[in-house]
């Protein structure tokens, strides 16, 4: 742990950390292009100048490649650095086409910004500038080479870090070009990061393209929605529409990247077919008429059929604090049914994993840092691609990463494949704990027992799977696999890809509870006689949509709450319209069991291009926004529980009620999240009760 | 004493005022007569063209971003040949406080501050400019400028055409 001393102040920082670093853990900012956080120096800008006394390393040098050592004296405001500094930045101006206002990086551009910070104003060179031409690279991102600093991040980040293969460095001298050898469309599922990690405006987001100014977005810290990593996102929104997103920073999950999916993929916010108008029999009414009505309509099934006869569906998509609520509001119905996801195999693998994670919990930071990632029948790009970018990290520090899968399994980096059927995967886990595996051949057996000699010499090993494969038995099975392999010296991590974002905490709110497919069968015998589903589609999500759809037209009562067009909601008789996870707050418990709070990014409304034809906002005046009338979920069954409608009110009630929940008290969405610890003694999920009740 | 300055005081207000009688008005009948402001007044503002007769706005935000009461929105789209400009601009003169901050921020010479003066009307929601309404046909003040030939992404004439700039390299070619 190194002392040094930097414009006259002491600081002890770990080893191996760089000047450069040293001086940002002060708050002193020195202007600085090549070096990231994430990417690490590499002395290619040549703006980090400061002034080294004493010592071996002494004189002006770049602070990104000199490591502090103990006693250490480092200036930053050397008249010499800073004159270096100056000289520096007006160079990199030189050939820049000095187009800022038709760019889209403008307000948030790094060169703006390091550029005045360098104390660079007036231009001086009057010579010609060099020019380059520009690549179409698809529909994700523009390229304005012409803006370029060579500050060499694009392709740390792309190749480096994210293992793509079709974007690089060409050139030599003062032409060197940073795109693909023929014009096309980036191939890497990560391309995406390039718009937040070139710090001028070469890469920016071709969907974003002159919608609006940084300084003009309503932004927020915001969770992605759209697997069940819950990495940080940061949403921005300008005249009701959601335009774009960018990645959050979350050292423990994402740390400074999210995938295409989350970054272009802007869900059903914006969509035009999105309902937004509460219904009651097809006919438009009001949130309050039809949150009445709802209560009326299940007491009158409740008075003539019981409470049981009366079944709640949640989902994998919906908020904690609604799922939570739900759960209470089915507990004031009196009835017991209540699933929290449509597909019953996904749901029993999430409880069990939910109930079994406990010690094998590993976030994707420490997947990055393992030593051995094994695979089994998880396909991370389709399933959760930043899990396949973390093990990518993990190769890159020297780790192994093995897959065992029905199919070779594409990954950013190199990985032994073992390609078993899915019915074998099981009989595969069984071998990895030691057990005999007859069912499987010889050599695949083979490299399992090699395998298995891996995982015991591994000092940070994680076994990865998956719920949409593995199926309850197959990820009942992967915890047994890891509780045997486990030693007092180390513990196998477990991280399990589940459905959506909030997978992990309607499995904590099921509990023993029955599943949808017991549902289904109470509907057909005539037991259950309404259903009410949260966010929840039964008929595109359950394992037999056609068994369901059939079986959805006998109840007395279907009422939905969502934000999407679906043929749930077609069919459903009472409608209310729910918020996006971009237009309220809330929560998500991610599948490492991490409470990750969101914050409201704007108010619902129809999109101002869709409502206005001339494109500007309207000439008169309104005081209702159209399209404004979805609630949150959550605020719909504080409505019908009687509760408060004070998200903050409803937390500390929540953590007060249910000490898993006990960190929803003072949640705040810039906060890195905690993970939840399951109360010892909660009754697992019983993977043999099978038998319907 | 006092009494006598007190006097000598009120006579000689009416001897000022007498004065004047007989010289020519500095006042104007206004608004049968009208006064011609110096070219710098600063009343409403126009929206200017390039040489070449195109808007000269690119909808960067600046001005918006640079007006102290928020008058200015806009929504920026991009023409077919790359060129930025507003899809709609709209300064609500109603609340415009005629600071000539946004002229000011203005990169390509397009909002300019007019001589103008006379838009007071009986209707706020008048006041509200469109784009349409701001547009005039000149180039205002500095009329030969034309952002586009300055900056470098080749939207007035082709990658590497402009005046100060040495046609695109060529990123194969590998000599030294
Ligand atoms: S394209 Fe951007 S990230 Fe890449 S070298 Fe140029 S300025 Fe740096
Ligand atoms: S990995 Fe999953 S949570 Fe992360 S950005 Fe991609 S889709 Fe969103
Ligand atoms: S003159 Fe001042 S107040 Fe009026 S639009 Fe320009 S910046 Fe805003
Ligand atoms: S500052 Fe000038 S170019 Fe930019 S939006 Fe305003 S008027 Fe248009
Ligand atoms: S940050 Fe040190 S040389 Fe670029």
């Amino acid at each position: 742990m190194p002392t040094l001393t930097i414009d006259n102040r002491e600081i002890t920082v770990p080893e191996g950390t760089n000047v450069l670093e040293a001086a940002r853990a002060l708050d002193i900012v020195i202007p600085h292009f090549c070096y990231h956080e994430a990417l690490g120096a590499v002395g290619a800008c040549r703006l980090c100048a400061m002034r080294i006394t004493d010592g071996k390393v002494s004189g002006i040098q770049m602070a990104c490649m000199v490591r502090a050592k103990d006693g250490m004296i480092v200036s930053t405001l050397d008249p010499d650095a800073v004159e270096l500094r100056r000289h520096v930045i007006e160079w990199l101006m030189t050939n820049h086409p000095h187009d800022c206002p038709v760019c889209d990086e403008g307000g948030e551009c790094q060169l703006q910004e390091m550029t005045i910070a360098g104390g660079h104003g007036n231009r001086r060179y009057t010579g010609k500038k060099r020019t380059y031409a520009n690549q179409d690279l698809g529909p994700y991102i523009a390229h304005e080479m012409n803006r370029c600093i060579a500050c060499y991040r694009c392709v740390r980040t792309y190749r480096d870090y994210c293992g793509g293969t079709d974007f690089g460095v060409f050139g030599s001298r003062d032409r060197v070009y940073f795109g693909r050898v023929r014009d096309g469309q980036l191939e890497s599922p990560f391309a995406g990061n390039l718009v937040d990690v070139c710090p001028t405006g070469v890469f920016t987001d071709k969907t974003f393209r002159f919608k609006s100014r940084a300084w003009d977005l309503q932004e927020a810290p915001s969770i992605c929605p759209h697997c069940s990593l819950g990495c940080a996102v940061v949403p921005g929104a300008r005249f009701r529409e959601l335009q774009r997103i960018r990645a959050g920073i979350s050292p423990e999950v994402n740390g400074f990247f999210i995938c295409d999916r989350g970054r272009f993929a802007k869900g059903s916010t914006n969509d035009p077919a999105r309902p937004r108008q509460p219904r009651i029999d097809g006919t438009p009414a009001a949130m309050d008429t039809a949150i009445e009505t709802l209560r009326t309509r299940l007491a009158a099934v409740v008075a003539r059929y019981g409470p049981q006869s009366v079944a709640l569906l949640g989902s994998p998509h919906a908020s904690l604090e609604a799922a939570v609520l739900l759960r209470d509001w089915a507990q004031s119905l009196g009835t017991t049914r209540l699933v929290y996801t449509a597909h019953a195999e996904q749901d029993r693998a999430a409880r069990i994993t939910g109930a079994r994670l406990e010690r094998h919990a590993r976030s994707l930071n420490d997947i990055r840092g393992s030593d051995l990632v094994v695979m089994v029948g998880a396909d991370p790009l389709a399933e959760g691609p930043l899990l396949a970018l973390a093990a990518r990290q993990a190769v890159r520090g020297g780790g192994q990463v093995a897959v065992i899968a029905p199919q070779p399994v594409e990954l950013p980096c190199r990985a032994s494949q073992l390609i078993l059927p899915t019915e074998q995967l099981d009989a595969a886990l069984h071998c990895l704990a030691g057990g005999a595996a007859t069912t499987l051949d010889a050599t695949a057996r083979q490299q399992l027992e090699a395998l298995r000699e891996q995982l015991a010499g591994a000092q940070r090993p994680v076994l990865v799977g998956s719920s949409a494969r593995l199926g309850g038995r197959g990820v009942n099975t992967l915890f047994d696999t890891a509780e045997a392999l486990t030693t007092p010296e180390r513990t196998i991590g477990v991280m399990m890809l589940l459905q959506g974002p909030n997978s992990y905490g309607g499995a904590m709110l099921a509990g023993r509870g029955p599943n949808f497919d017991m549902l289904l069968d109470g509907i057909e015998d005539g037991r259950i006689r309404a259903l009410v589903c949260l966010e929840s589609d039964p008929i595109g999500e359950s394992r037999d949509p056609a068994r369901t759809q059939e079986l959805l037209g006998r109840l007395d009562l279907l009422a939905a709450l969502d934000a999407r067009p679906t043929a749930t909601v077609a069919r459903a008789a009472i409608f209310l319209p729910t918020r996006t996870g971009i237009e309220a707050d809330g929560s998500y418990v991610s599948n490492e069991g991490r409470l990750q709070a969101f914050a409201r990014v704007m108010e619902p409304g129809v999109p101002l291009r869709d409502t206005s034809p001339a494109g500007h906002p309207p000439r008169e005046f309104f005081t209702e926004t159209p399209g404004s009338e979805p609630w949150p979920a959550w605020r719909v069954f504080a409505r019908l529980l009687g509760r408060s409608e004070d998200l903050a009110v409803l937390r500390r009630e929540i953590a007060d009620l249910d000490p898993r929940f006990a960190p929803l008290a003072g949640i705040r969405p810039e906060a890195p999240g905690s993970r939840l610890t399951t109360t010892p003694g909660l009754p697992h999920y019983q993977l043999d009760r099978e038998a319907r009740e | 004493m006092n009494l006598w300055r007190d006097i000598k005081g009120t006579l000689q207000a009416y001897a000022v005022t007498f004065g004047y009688l007989f010289r020519k008005p500095t006042t104007i009948q206004y608004p049968e007569e009208k006064r011609t402001p110096a070219p710098r007044y600063r009343a409403r503002m126009v929206l200017t063209r390039d040489p070449d007769g195109r808007e000269r706005c690119v909808a960067c935000h600046l001005c918006s971003a640079a007006c102290p009461v928020d008058c200015i929105s806009m929504q920026a789209a991009e023409a077919p040949d790359g060129r930025r400009y507003a899809a709609w601009f709209r300064i609500n003169f109603a609340r415009c406080i005629f600071c000539g901050l946004c002229a000011e921020a203005c990169p390509t010479l397009a909002i300019q501050m007019s001589p103008e003066y006379e838009i007071c009307k009986r209707d706020p929601l008048s006041l509200v400019y469109e784009k349409e309404d701001l547009l005039i046909d000149g180039g205002g003040k500095d009329s030969d400028y034309d952002f586009y030939r300055h900056a470098g992404i080749g939207v007035a004439n082709r990658r590497g055409g402009n005046a100060d700039e040495y046609g695109p390299v060529d990123p194969g070619a590998l000599v030294p």
